[in-house]
């Protein structure tokens, strides 16, 4: 048996969230410890960059480092290659259960990110079909390219924004596809959807999106259906094939991925006959999407709420990111699917709770305000926005938060 | 080095790392210290990580961040780890996953 | 929307109420199932998937296990899907020597009442069991038990009750159940509608007090918790169902040597394997209510249970772990019966920790029940009005 050991807080996850809360809390004095599976801090900023609307490339590796520096503190201790799997309420707060053995803090924050949606089609089991995630973990964290040649399939935020880093990094793709039209897919499968997500992302990255989206809109103006419109053999967007009109039907291969079976689609989404052709590629990489990663919320005994615009099933918390259990909070794309930057925003003001929550916070209430006006700021200038409705779903796990203190304060 | 590696990335630089030797199945590598396993056999175009312990099919990496358990393989004196999250040490003895008899329904062991 | 009507309505798709339309529809009647989730999204598919007679007292409880036993292996040919039946007969140990002479008393008991029971050496656990651990003393044998996936069971009764006419209510509530004026079943409103029937099953399980209070009666059911771990597929230890002698002990009026959490979350081991070649680990028995949140220290608690017998279980990693609500009667007896003041209405719920054994007797007997036909056991024990007369 390992020893137990003590903290006052405990951050699971060193992703932008969890970074940033022990950056903003080591001042309180408290005994901080942050736990990451992974074997270096820094979450899934590893692996982003992109262009700002400036022109200038925004590098998700330097901001990881930055806020590593930042926590080496004596009273903070990162530790990395530790799973944590099991949490329980215990009168003093919480005991969590690692791979390195039960530790006993005061105050629990989650900040366990996001995960990705599988996208399954016929061959997806062959090694080299992978998540569109693992491609940029590989290429841009650990400097592997995922292959020689590769397919995108799926048409939304993280697939396009990925497909441009991968072409940063000199890897070879065949284009980006629409998701293979089955039981699973849901919109991602129709061309209209994919195109009036393009639209709305206009302001993702600079110049080859807003051109792209530009045009597309103008020749909706024209009264023309830009799915008759938009070119069946693509367009180039960063020298990468958009394929809008194209899925994909099966993967190939004997002992890995050989090839790809790729199928024109009608503005419904459906196959059409006869259009099936292959194409030579040595890996896939899925894109379904994400959904906050909150097993460990659920383990607590959270309460949930299903809201597709953050992307799923979502730990009930207040805009303080306070949970209906005493002294657990959460952060970051647990909370729901948005960038890097509003993670950080949102660590800093759940270190400010848990700060003005112990007591050690002079001028909490500004303090909070502040920090809690400083996500909103960032959310609204974010570059990379994951969906539209993100605000107003916001709002009502808010709502929905505090009508339940409500009730349980009267009952 | 292999031709999968990136060595000059127009924005990303990391620092020099160490190569260091490991195996798999018994055949002995080069990789760099701290990289997970999986990302030290993709360097070799080593995708197969396991068989199916069923149907014996193979199986690559899925996620790369911890998440699918895809990528189990052996690793001398540690048991079955994640390919994806592990680190490579000098030395270290990794086996795929392999297929596995079934005592039920009568199917033997490749 | 048109109102429905239905000869029996069927509440729950859990495995019991599966059985029941199934029989029901082999017998031509015209049934609904109403299911508030999914078909087996309750107990059905929290659970091992178990037949046994090992631990049952021989007399009627026994036999009605080997009645249902006999009527599985019939279901094995009879219904349109394969739910993994095999019938490799099942284990229990002994850690000591007190043990060793309840288990032959045991053994003697069964073997007169004519069932294939032997008791098993230190040499013949050994032979079989290449990782039990050394200090076990030795064992007894069930040579028939048997062993199902459970959900892939209640499946398949419900896909050849589908074929056979049933219609299934899924993501549909039962919210009020209509009495006419002499207070007979008349029909059932559901959170979808209305359905017109004259006969109404409560196979509600755990549920199944609330359903009963719709009609003004008290259904004497109590969900008793259970924890389940899954391992990861590893090297075969075993290809059949081992559990611990030691609780059946409080049947002998003995006292069990166990620690304090092993006795307070009633942990007893139950090691499966099954057809996939993952073992489910279990179980633990708790009045905790409705609640089915995991609880870390109950799965510790039956980790060490498993280590103690299986010691290379400590390397083994644990994939998932889950709970189900033993619908529990205070005989441990289920509810098989009509209910007498209220024409129409019957119970089939109740089973404990043997609703997968028992499913196909008590969908036989349903069936049998209401259509007033002789039935294949006698169903005196398995009364509603057993617990109203044991009040006064
Ligand atoms: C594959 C992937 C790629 C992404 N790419 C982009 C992108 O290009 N651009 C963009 O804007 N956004 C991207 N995102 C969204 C991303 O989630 C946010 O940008 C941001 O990183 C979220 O920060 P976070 O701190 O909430 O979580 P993360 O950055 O995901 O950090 C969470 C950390 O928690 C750790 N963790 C989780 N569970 C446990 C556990 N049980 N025990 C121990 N440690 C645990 C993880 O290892 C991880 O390091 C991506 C997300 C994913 C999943
Ligand atoms: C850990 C554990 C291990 C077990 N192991 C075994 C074993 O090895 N062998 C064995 O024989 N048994 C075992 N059991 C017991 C067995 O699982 C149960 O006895 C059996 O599943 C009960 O089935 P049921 O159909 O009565 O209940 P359920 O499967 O719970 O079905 C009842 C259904 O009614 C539905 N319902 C409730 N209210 C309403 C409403 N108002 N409207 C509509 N629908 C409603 C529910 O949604 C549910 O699906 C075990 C149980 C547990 C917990
Ligand atoms: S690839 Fe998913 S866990 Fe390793």
């Amino acid at each position: 048996m390992m020893e137990k050991q003590y903290t006052d807080v405990l951050i699971i996850g060193a992703g932008p969230a969890g970074l940033a809360a022990a950056t903003n809390l080591f001042e309180s004095g408290f005994k901080i410890t942050i736990l990451d599976e992974f074997p270096h801090p820094g979450g899934r900023l590893l692996g982003q960059f992109h262009e700002e609307s400036d022109g200038s490339w925004w590098i998700g590796r330097q901001v990881a480092s930055e806020l590593v520096e930042m926590t080496k503190q004596p009273n903070i201790s990162l530790q990395c290659g530790v799973s944590v799997y099991g949490l329980k309420q215990i009168s003093e707060g919480w005991e969590v259960l690692s791979s390195v053995g039960t530790i006993e803090t005061k105050y629990l924050l989650l900040a366990t990110g996001a995960a990705e949606i599988p996208v399954p089609l016929e061959g997806w089991t062959l090694p080299g079909v992978m998540s569109i995630g693992a491609a940029q973990v590989l290429t841009n964290v650990h400097m592997v390219k995922p292959g020689d040649r590769g397919i995108i399939v799926g048409v939304n935020v993280l697939g396009l924004a990925i497909s441009r880093e991968l072409a940063v990094a000199g890897v070879d793709l065949a284009g980006i596809v629409l998701s293979p039209n089955n039981l699973f897919s849901g919109e991602n499968a129709n061309p209209v959807e994919a195109i009036n997500l393009l639209m709305s992302l206009s302001h993702l990255a600079p110049s080859a999106w807003m051109r792209l989206g530009g045009s597309l809109a103008q020749k909706m103006k024209m009264g023309k259906w830009v799915s008759t419109f938009f070119p069946r053999q693509g367009m180039n967007v960063w020298d990468i094939p958009l394929l809008l009109k194209t899925t994909i039907s099966s993967i190939q291969g004997k002992k890995s991925v050989e090839s790809v079976v790729l199928a024109d689609v009608n503005s419904s989404g459906q196959i059409i006959a006869g259009s099936e052709r292959e194409e030579k590629v040595d890996f896939v990489a899925l894109a379904g999407g994400l959904y906050p990663l909150a097993e460990l919320a659920a383990v607590a005994g959270c309460s949930f709420l299903y809201l597709p615009e953050l992307g799923g099933n979502i730990p009930l918390h207040n805009e303080q990111m306070k949970t209906p259990l005493s002294n657990l909070y959460v952060a970051g794309n647990i909370t729901g699917v948005e960038g890097a930057q509003v993670a950080m925003a949102q660590g800093k003001l759940a270190a400010r709770s848990i700060g003005n929550d112990a007591g050690l916070l002079k001028n909490g209430r500004e303090k909070i305000a502040e920090a809690m006006d400083e996500v909103h700021q960032v959310r609204k200038t974010a570059t990379i926005q994951f969906h539209p409705g993100i605000i107003a779903a916001r709002k009502r796990v808010y709502e929905m938060y505090d009508s339940l203190q409500k009730e349980s304060l009267t009952s | 080095m292999s031709k999968l590696r990136i060595v000059n990335h127009p924005l990303i630089k990391k620092g020099e790392q160490k190569r260091i030797s490991f195996t798999f199945n018994g055949e002995s590598l080069e990789g760099l210290e701290g990289e997970p396993i999986a990302a030290a056999l993709l360097a070799h175009g080593i995708r197969i990580l396991r068989r199916h312990e069923e149907s014996g099919s193979n199986r690559g990496l899925y996620c790369a961040i911890g998440h699918c358990m895809e990528c189990r393989v052996d690793v001398q004196g540690k048991g079955q780890v994640r390919a994806c999250l592990t680190p490579i040490v000098e030395g270290m003895e990794v086996v795929e996953g392999k297929q596995l008899e079934n005592k039920i329904t009568g199917r033997e062991a490749p | 929307m048109g109102n429905e009507t239905a000869d029996v309505v069927v509440i729950g798709g859990g495995i019991i109420g599966m059985a029941t339309s199934y029989y029901l529809s082999k017998l031509g009647l015209d049934v609904v199932v109403v299911e508030k989730g999914e078909i087996a999204g309750g107990t059905s598919s929290k659970c091992d998937g178990n037949i046994l007679a090992i631990d049952k007292e021989p007399g009627f409880d026994s036999q009605m296990s080997l009645k249902s036993q006999e009527l599985v292996t019939e279901l094995v040919k009879e219904l349109d899907e394969e739910f993994e039946y095999r019938a490799p007969g099942s284990i229990l140990v002994c850690e000591n020597e007190e043990e060793m002479v309840a288990a032959n008393a045991w053994v003697e008991h069964q073997k007169q009442a004519g069932l294939p029971f032997r008791m098993l050496d230190r040499n013949d656990i050994k032979s079989e069991w290449k990782y039990m651990a050394d200090d076990i003393y030795g064992g007894l044998e069930c040579a028939t038990d048997s062993t199902v996936n459970p959900v892939l069971f209640t499946y398949a009764l419900a896909v050849t009750a589908k074929r056979l006419g049933v219609r299934l209510k899924t993501h549909t509530t039962v919210t009020k159940i209509r009495l006419d004026a002499n207070g007979a079943v008349e029909g059932v409103e559901t959170s979808s509608g209305l359905i017109y029937t004259k006969q109404v099953v409560n196979a509600a399980g755990v549920w199944s007090k609330h359903i009963g209070q719709m009609v003004g009666i008290e259904v004497p059911i109590e969900p008793r918790k259970g924890h389940i771990l899954v391992s990861s597929r590893t090297k075969s230890i075993g290809t059949r169902k081992v559990m611990e002698f030691s609780y059946l002990m409080s049947k002998f009026g003995k006292e069990r040597k166990v620690d304090e959490e092993t006795e307070k979350y009633g942990v007893a081991l139950v090691f499966e394997p099954t057809a996939s070649q993952n073992f489910l680990i279990g179980s633990s028995r708790e009045f905790v209510g409705f609640q089915t949140q995991i609880n870390v220290d109950v799965i510790r608690c039956i980790a060490r249970r498993a280590i103690r017998f299986f010691p290379v279980m400590k390397d083994i990693p644990i994939l998932r772990s889950y709970c189900g609500l033993r619908p529990w009667t205070p005989d441990h007896l289920p509810i098989v019966s009509r209910v007498e003041e209220v024409p129409g209405f019957y119970i089939a719920a109740g089973h404990e920790g043997d609703g997968i054994s028992l499913a196909a007797i008590t969908g036989k007997v349903m069936s049998e029940l209401i259509t007033d036909q002789k039935t294949t056991i006698t169903t005196d024990p398995l009364r509603y009005d057993r617990f109203q007369k044991t009040e006064v």
